[in-house]
């Protein structure tokens, strides 16, 4: 921090740097932003190849059975015999219920939340990730065992199912499960919903998507919104908050399922935050543990202190990722402690490092350097510093992100690949803007809205545009 | 069968960008970061073509001067879009430096440069053959197979799957070379890629003959060819006088 305080180290900085030193900015840039963007491609690519699985079937069969009857087509049920008007008319009805609906569950939810009826919503949660997986799980996966003629006795299929569906109601809460079965398990929740929900009319979805970014932004921007007032809830109660936070995303999944509570998915927002209080709780205790084993330690703790308290006035959610920083920076030091050098020489060069690192790298990737674990499968959950914590602050990503990107490209890939691929990039685009601004702006900010608009442009950009320039051009066998 | 046909094809247009996304690019975030983004570059790059050329649509394959004008426009507009992106690069070069100086990192260095280089060029290079030809290919996995009438002896699908790879070498090599080649002011390798995009892109106009893909095919591959020999040269004789400086230095 201060130079003069730096000025001695450069003697020992070899010593430590040495090792780090091996490895170039490249190596670890920007792998916080690929911690998000994994799970959302995984998650999409899921989903596509789930739709264009089931499609030639269903495609059949389809036109038999209507579409089912969900929170989003209460009003208008889209016939393929309607004018363009009368489609346009009856989705920007259903898209209107769809959200007042999403809207209003939203603020049940945290009106619960306000009055601290956390059991129940945790319970709900369990309740619905339970009811997703195994009742509309086991329905795709009928699906597609019919579709792959995959025999499989009923009893067998409905006790790997249960089985399944237990383990992910306990993966979904409890912070003992591991990390990466967690993220499995979120990502299988997202790509649930999100092949259920690909099956709406094609004029609803698109307007629905469109409403849903609208409201999204809404709800996480403006002074009342639900989701801000959930969030702002949150990081005034502290460790609990989070704590509801975390558990309110899964609900927004499972809450799709059911037409009613179809809702809650709205509550799709990006957070830099940090999870429960349990863990941060164990947090604690790790630093103080540490402080005994290294008197440095303390030194630097307290320099965090004062920061974290400026933060706090600020809002709490910063303060947790100062903690976190604090771990990874005794952690650092304990494991230079190691390789020999002085602990107080550790600590002045490991210190500017970190102080550095924050404002700046974070203006890409710090904030998304939290890899959280818990909504994101992201499979690196290395940089999580330490055995114990698996929790850190991280971006979080509400599942309801997750679902309404794959709709999107799952409802591009009933049109085309090249829709796909475009969609695909226009998604993750905006998910990098997002993240850009999420380390500006170091706030909750709504994720839906600049993927969506960037995706719903391409789609129809691809569709219009190019795809009758690049067929026509590709099947002359003349490229460029 | 089917499915074997369509993962082949698939694999022979995409099978090397696989590798060398699976064994360079994945090991490095920011390299993935890269690739991304250039190859959202060539995607708008190509829907501003087509918004150009959608009211001439659709164009009588009789008439190649047509494409011929069409393939002018559109190598002048990605060889735009590459200088675009270098411009991008290079800020994005000096943010790096700054920051690792900040973080007390080494500086990028020159393989570094060349990994970024490759990673835009690679990013070209697949959005252009899932573009052209992976879109296409979905027929590919059913039953039959498909020829077009100027092209009677080799199914459609090779056909694009093979060129699809040549481009994907000139797109991935062409951007080492450029970039290299705009670092060291060389301005023969700057004319040099563009030339050989435009030779490439001209030689698929032989397609538009009676069975002309039996010579623009293999044509197009030679220049790929090149292109990846020409690219090996400039980063071995890169690589040497970079050595030459350090030892000189040290």
């Amino acid at each position: 921090m201060d130079p003069a305080a730096a000025s001695p180290v450069p003697a020992l900085a070899p010593a430590v740097e040495e090792p780090i030193s091996a490895i170039s900015v490249l190596d670890t840039l920007g792998a916080e932003v690929l911690a998000v963007m994994s799970p959302v491609s995984i998650c999409m690519a899921l989903v596509v190849l789930l739709i264009s699985l089931l499609s030639p079937p269903s495609s059949g069969s389809a036109a038999a059975s209507p579409p089912p009857v969900t929170a989003a087509t209460l009003v208008y049920l889209e016939s393929p015999n309607d004018s363009p008007g009368q489609k346009f008319l009856g989705a920007l009805l259903d898209a209107a219920v769809f959200v007042v609906l999403v809207a209003a569950v939203t603020f049940v939810l945290v009106a619960l939340y306000y009055y601290r009826c956390t059991g129940f919503l945790k319970n709900y949660m369990r309740f619905s990730a339970f009811f997703v997986i195994f009742s509309m799980g086991g329905a795709i996966l009928t699906a597609v065992l019919r579709r792959l003629a995959a025999p499989l006795d009923a009893p067998t299929a409905l006790l790997l199912l249960f089985n399944g569906a237990a383990v992910g109601v306990l993966s979904v809460f409890a912070s003992a499960v591991p990390i990466l079965v967690r993220q499995g398990y979120m990502v299988a929740l997202a790509v649930i919903v999100a092949a259920w929900l690909s099956r709406l009319p094609e004029w609803t979805t698109w307007i629905m998507l469109v409403a849903l970014a609208v409201y999204d932004l809404v709800a996480v921007l403006a002074p009342r919104g639900p989701l801000r007032m959930l969030v702002e809830l949150a990081s005034s109660r502290d460790d609990e908050l989070p704590a509801l936070v975390y558990e309110s995303r899964p609900t927004v999944g499972p809450a799709t399922s059911s037409s009613s509570y179809a809702s809650a998915m709205g509550s799709v927002e990006m957070q830099t935050m940090t999870d429960s209080g349990q863990i941060s709780g164990n947090r604690y205790d790790r630093v103080e543990q540490e402080e005994d084993a290294s008197p440095a330690v303390v030194e630097m703790r307290d320099l965090r202190r004062g920061r974290s308290e400026m933060n706090r006035s600020r809002g709490s959610v910063l303060q947790m990722e100062n903690l976190e920083r604090e771990v990874s920076v005794t952690s650092a030091e304990l494991t230079a402690n190691q390789g020999g050098s002085s602990q107080h020489a550790v600590i002045q060069i490991e210190q500017p490092g970190e102080e550095e690192t924050s404002p700046l790298v974070s203006a890409a990737s710090t904030n998304n350097a939290a890899l959280d674990e818990e909504h994101r499968q992201s499979s690196s959950s290395e940089p999580l510093d330490f055995e114990m914590f698996e929790s850190t602050r991280g971006i979080k990503l509400g599942l309801g992100d997750f679902v309404f990107y794959s709709v999107l490209v799952g409802r591009a890939a009933m049109y085309d690949l090249m829709t796909v691929y475009a969609c695909y990039l226009a998604i993750i685009a905006g998910l990098g803007c997002t993240l850009i601004l999420l380390s500006i702006c170091q706030h909750a900010l709504p994720a839906l809205p600049i993927s969506i608009m960037l995706g719903v442009t391409f789609y129809f950009l691809t569709r219009l545009l190019m795809e009758p320039f690049v067929v026509g051009a590709s099947t002359n066998l003349v490229m460029f | 069968m089917t499915l074997a046909a369509g993962l082949g094809y698939a694999l022979i247009a995409l099978g090397p960008a696989f590798s060398l996304f699976a064994g360079v690019v994945a090991r490095k975030p920011f390299l993935v970061l890269t690739l991304l983004s250039s190859t959202l570059f060539w995607l708008i790059s190509l829907i501003v073509l087509s918004g150009i050329w959608r009211g001439f649509l659709p164009i009588k394959s009789e008439a190649w001067w047509a494409y011929a004008i069409l393939i002018l426009t559109s190598v002048a507009l990605q060889e735009g879009t590459r200088l675009v992106f270098w411009r991008l690069y290079k800020k994005m070069e000096e943010m790096l430096d700054a920051f690792a100086d900040r973080i007390s990192k080494p500086r990028l260095s020159l393989t570094d440069k060349m990994l970024i280089s490759l990673a835009g060029g690679l990013g070209h290079g697949v959005a252009h053959a899932v573009f052209f030809c992976l879109s296409l290919l979905t027929p590919a996995f059913g039953r039959a197979t498909f020829y077009i009438e100027t092209c009677s002896k080799m199914p459609f699908f090779l056909a694009s799957a093979l060129i699809a790879l040549g481009f994907l070498v000139i797109h991935t090599f062409s951007m080492i070379i450029a970039f290299n080649a705009y670092d060291e002011r060389k301005k023969s390798d700057q004319v040099f890629v563009p030339v050989i995009h435009l030779a490439a892109a001209v030689m698929t106009l032989v397609n538009l003959a009676p069975g002309g893909c039996l010579i623009g095919t293999p044509l197009l591959l030679v220049m790929a060819a090149l292109t990846l020999q020409h690219c090996w040269r400039v980063a071995c004789q890169r690589l040497t006088e970079h050595r030459h400086q350090q030892h000189n230095s040290n």
